[in-house]
């Protein structure tokens, strides 16, 4: 595989920006007196349990959006399920309109405290937008090449393996995207049902009115976000099939 | 206490919430359209100036909406000014985005006729280009205003307005009577006012689309 | 088209009773076509748009299958077997060339030779088979995208691929519909090649009728639900269409299309009294003193057309044959088309020209008469010929349309009849 797609400003811009962010809030953290409370949610330990949390939910929960949105999503792109696609965009239109939070409170009440719930919250979440994209890719693929592709005799699971789903691996792509994007802010809402991850220095800060505790949990949220954004736009750039670039 | 007792009890300030919450996001919205439309028109002509401004509504889409409470939080204080900064905020991305998209999608040819028959450069975005890429901004002004609803509930924990308090106070008193009716209330009452709100956006489509590029 | 410096390689296809109706549409889109093709045939389907030539090309694959009828490809039923094994023994090419975007030219002519199971460097040497006999250099586009090829080089890539695993059958859905007219042209051009090389059975659909006489050994012209109106060989059609709507479809201008599928090597050719520059002035003399002559054409010492001679040019230029005499400005290839040499008589102040060979040699002569003389023999003998196929045709249709009778008859109806059921 070449690497020859990325370019040294997409390899090095954005983790150098959030190294130095991440310096600096080291620097300023460690050189101010914290109180007592301050020294308690800030302990290092806390933190990077808090983190690694969070780092938990996202990939955990990604995991299994995509495991269950991508076969289910080609499922219902297949003449036979035809009938059964409008429920599905239905749903995924009522989850989109659906708080996450209301969403994992809901949940709390049903399956009670824990990481699990949080974790069963935030697939419910973000299944539904990478099914729908999912769904609207397949269905943008070009029919002359469903077309070509039969006619040149492919069986209907050529034409899935060999056509369809290399067509659809931008898609995909932005459909793992997407989902990770919504896992690390849904996973920051965990912290209400018990689920851990940096929401707890977030809802600390707020409710101890401690802003050094608020300013550490969400810069570190945001330069997680931000870091798996910039993973997944490399994944992106990578594995999209080449005759499908729009540049040269 | 069953739903509905406790609704009929809590009228008041259901409705008040209900009111504060549909209030918040409609003029926050106002405030997003103004802002990303007139961003979209600025730097739609300009190759890089458009993406840099796509580039950073996405950077901003891409945090946390917790996250960026927070981080709003030691600026503005708690309340309204946090709330309604970041619901701007985030409401950008799909109106700025479908802007520059749907006005670079106009027809070169059109531009040309209608600089050949004499417009100027802003009439030709207000009477030629805005509307012919309106219904691809209203799409991101509808996909603003879903993600404004969930957003403005999150707010509540930092005493935001809304029907988000009916869920963080349920959220709070776990396990007493109440607790799962107030979580209920708020989250179903999201979902209503989310729909009421496409359902007048799709209306708005029907009434300003211009029959004649109606899909 | 039938030259026979090539074996054929094509196989026979029949289509009996096709038909296919859609749910919800009481009329079939494709009512009934019958329809034998031969071996190495090249067959165009033509008709307006919504006749239903797509869909009855589309049910030779079974791309779309038939409610009823049978297919048969070098005899064998093909109606009821796998249809995705059918498609790898036919060839498909269509519109938009239907090349796939995220592989190379080569991985796309590669496919159904892969699909077919041969083996890597079999397939290898196929791709660049394949690409040398479309035209393109393999060197430039083994590699290429097919984003980076003109709408001509995507169509010669489709038509690659399409031929890649040598199947006895090509389908071609409006192949070179895209494409601009020049580009068009040359395609077919290829495509008229390729076929003199391969002699593939080719079913060809096109809305095009020019398009359909330049290629076609014979066409079908198709009405609504594809019915056919006439299905002959180019010639026939032009000069006896069967009805309005065939003749409304061939256009103005029939016999001037006619002229185009004749070479003047095909038609008289006059001798014309010819003497070459070498040959001594006094033969000169004595020929138009001798025969009834009044010209003589003069050749060059390679006996190319040189001069026209008339009698007394000798005279007025004191016997220097330099400046007696007219210069030949115009001659025809024995290969031109009869239209050609329409042309150039039309232009002669003679009302004649000369017929040259390959080299450029002098064969003969037309003139008007002899020209006209000819099309009118062609178009009668067309004629002819037409009205000969058109019985042969309603026959055959007749003698279907009765055997069908007979299977959906007899007592109590056809409803029983599992194979009648289809009909109403």
């Amino acid at each position: 595989m070449k690497w020859d797609r990325i370019t040294k400003g997409k390899l090095l811009v954005t983790p150098l920006v959030l190294l130095a962010l991440l310096l600096a809030l080291y620097l300023w953290i460690t050189n101010v007196s914290l109180d007592s409370i301050e020294k308690n949610s800030l302990n290092g330990g806390q933190v990077r349990l808090y983190l690694w949390q969070q780092i938990e939910l996202t990939a955990i929960s990604t995991f299994f959006v995509l495991v269950i949105a991508l076969p289910l999503g080609i499922l219902l792109s297949r003449g036979f399920a035809r009938p059964a696609a409008p429920v599905a965009i239905a749903l995924a239109n009522l989850g989109q309109a659906t708080p996450a939070i209301g969403l994992l409170a809901l949940l709390t009440f049903w399956l009670g405290i824990g990481q699990r719930t949080a974790l069963i919250g935030m697939v419910a979440y973000a299944v539904l937008p990478v099914l729908s994209n999912t769904m609207a890719g397949l269905r943008a693929i070009d029919p002359t090449l469903l077309d070509a592709a039969r006619g040149i005799g492919m069986s209907p699971v050529g034409v899935l393996g060999r056509v369809e789903l290399p067509l659809a691996v931008p898609l995909i792509l932005a459909g793992v995207r997407t989902a990770l994007i919504l896992n690390v802010g849904t996973g920051t809402l965990a912290a209400f049902a018990g689920g851990g991850g940096l929401g707890n220095l977030i809802t600390a800060g707020i409710t101890t009115q401690r802003t050094r505790v608020l300013i550490v949990g969400a810069v570190l949220t945001v330069c997680l976000a931000l870091l798996v954004d910039w993973l997944a736009s490399l994944a992106e750039l990578q594995l999209s099939p080449r005759g499908l670039e729009v540049h040269q | 206490m069953n739903f509905w007792d406790y609704v009929s009890s809590r009228q008041d300030q259901l409705i008040s919430d209900t009111f504060q919450h549909a209030s918040a996001v409609f003029q926050c919205m106002v405030v997003a359209v103004v802002l990303g439309v007139g961003i979209g028109a600025l730097t739609y002509r300009s190759d890089r100036a458009g993406r840099i401004a796509t580039l950073a509504t996405g950077t901003i889409l891409t945090i946390p909406s917790y996250a960026l409470l927070g981080l709003l939080i030691p600026v503005l204080g708690l309340g309204v000014p946090p709330t309604v900064t970041a619901l701007v905020l985030y409401a950008l991305l799909p109106i700025v985005r479908n802007s520059v998209v749907g006005l670079r999608g106009v027809d070169p040819a059109l531009v040309d006729a209608a600089r050949g028959i004499g417009m100027t450069g802003l009439a030709r975005l207000v009477r030629v280009e805005l509307p012919i890429a309106w219904p691809t901004i209203l799409t991101g002004i509808r996909v603003s205003t879903q993600m404004s609803m969930g957003i403005l509930a999150i707010a509540a924990y930092a005493s935001g307005p809304g029907l988000g308090n009916e869920i963080f106070s349920g959220i709070a008193s776990l396990g007493s009577a109440n607790a799962l009716n107030e979580v209920v209330a708020g989250t179903v009452g999201i979902v209503l006012l989310a729909f009421i709100f496409d359902a007048a956006l799709v209306l708005l489509g029907r009434l300003t689309v211009s029959a004649g590029i109606r899909a | 088209m039938v030259t026979n410096d090539a074996p054929i390689t094509g196989a026979t296809i029949e289509l009996e009773n096709l038909t296919k109706r859609y749910p919800g549409n009481p009329n079939p889109s494709v009512d009934s076509v019958s329809m034998e093709i031969g071996a190495g045939e090249t067959v165009i389907l033509v008709g307006p748009s919504g006749c239903g030539k797509s869909t009855t090309l589309r049910m030779i694959n079974r791309l779309i299958e038939p409610s009823s009828g049978r297919i048969r490809i070098n005899g064998e039923d093909v109606t009821d077997i796998d249809p995705v094994k059918l498609r790898r023994r036919i060839g498909y090419a269509i519109q938009s060339s239907g090349l796939f975007p995220h592989l190379t030219v080569a991985e796309n002519i590669a496919q159904v030779p892969r699909m077919i199971g041969w083996g890597k460097q079999r397939i290898k040497d196929r791709v660049e088979e394949m690409l040398d006999l479309v035209g393109l250099d393999p060197r430039e586009f083994h590699d290429r995208y097919p984003r980076r090829l003109s709408g001509g080089q995507q169509q010669r890539v489709g038509v690659a691929r399409a031929l890649a695993a040598d199947p006895p059958v090509l389908l071609m859905d409006e192949p070179f519909g895209a494409v601009d007219p020049i580009t068009r042209d040359h395609l077919q051009d290829e495509l008229i090649r390729l076929q003199h090389e391969l002699h593939k059975t080719i079913v060809f659909v096109t809305h095009d009728f020019d398009e359909a006489i330049k290629l076609g050994d014979r066409i079908a012209v198709l009405r609504e639900q594809s019915h056919i109106a006439q299905f002959d060989t180019p010639e026939a059609i032009l000069t006896n269409p069967a009805d309005d709507f065939v003749s409304g479809f061939v256009g103005a201008g029939a016999a001037l299309k006619r002229l185009n599928l004749t070479r003047v090597r095909d038609v008289g050719i006059v001798d014309f009294p010819a003497v070459t520059v070498d040959e001594p002035l006094q033969d000169l003399f004595d020929r138009f003193r001798s025969g009834g002559s009044n010209e003589i054409l003069l050749l060059d010492r390679r006996s190319r057309p040189y001069k026209w001679l008339r009698r007394g040019d000798l005279m007025r230029a004191r016997g220097s044959l330099a400046r007696a005499g007219a210069l030949v400005s115009h001659t025809v290839s024995a290969d031109a088309t009869l239209r050609d040499a329409l042309e150039a008589v039309l232009t002669d102040n003679g009302g004649r020209v000369a017929i040259t060979g390959r080299r450029g040699e002098y064969v003969g002569v037309v003139d008007m008469e002899t020209l006209l003389n000819s099309v009118h023999e062609l178009l009668e003998a067309d004629r002819l010929t037409a009205l000969e196929h058109r019985e042969e045709l309603a026959e055959l249709q007749e003698s279907q349309q009765h055997q069908r009778s007979a299977l959906e008859g007899g007592p109590g109806g056809g409803a029983a009849d599992g194979a009648g059921g289809e009909h109403p």
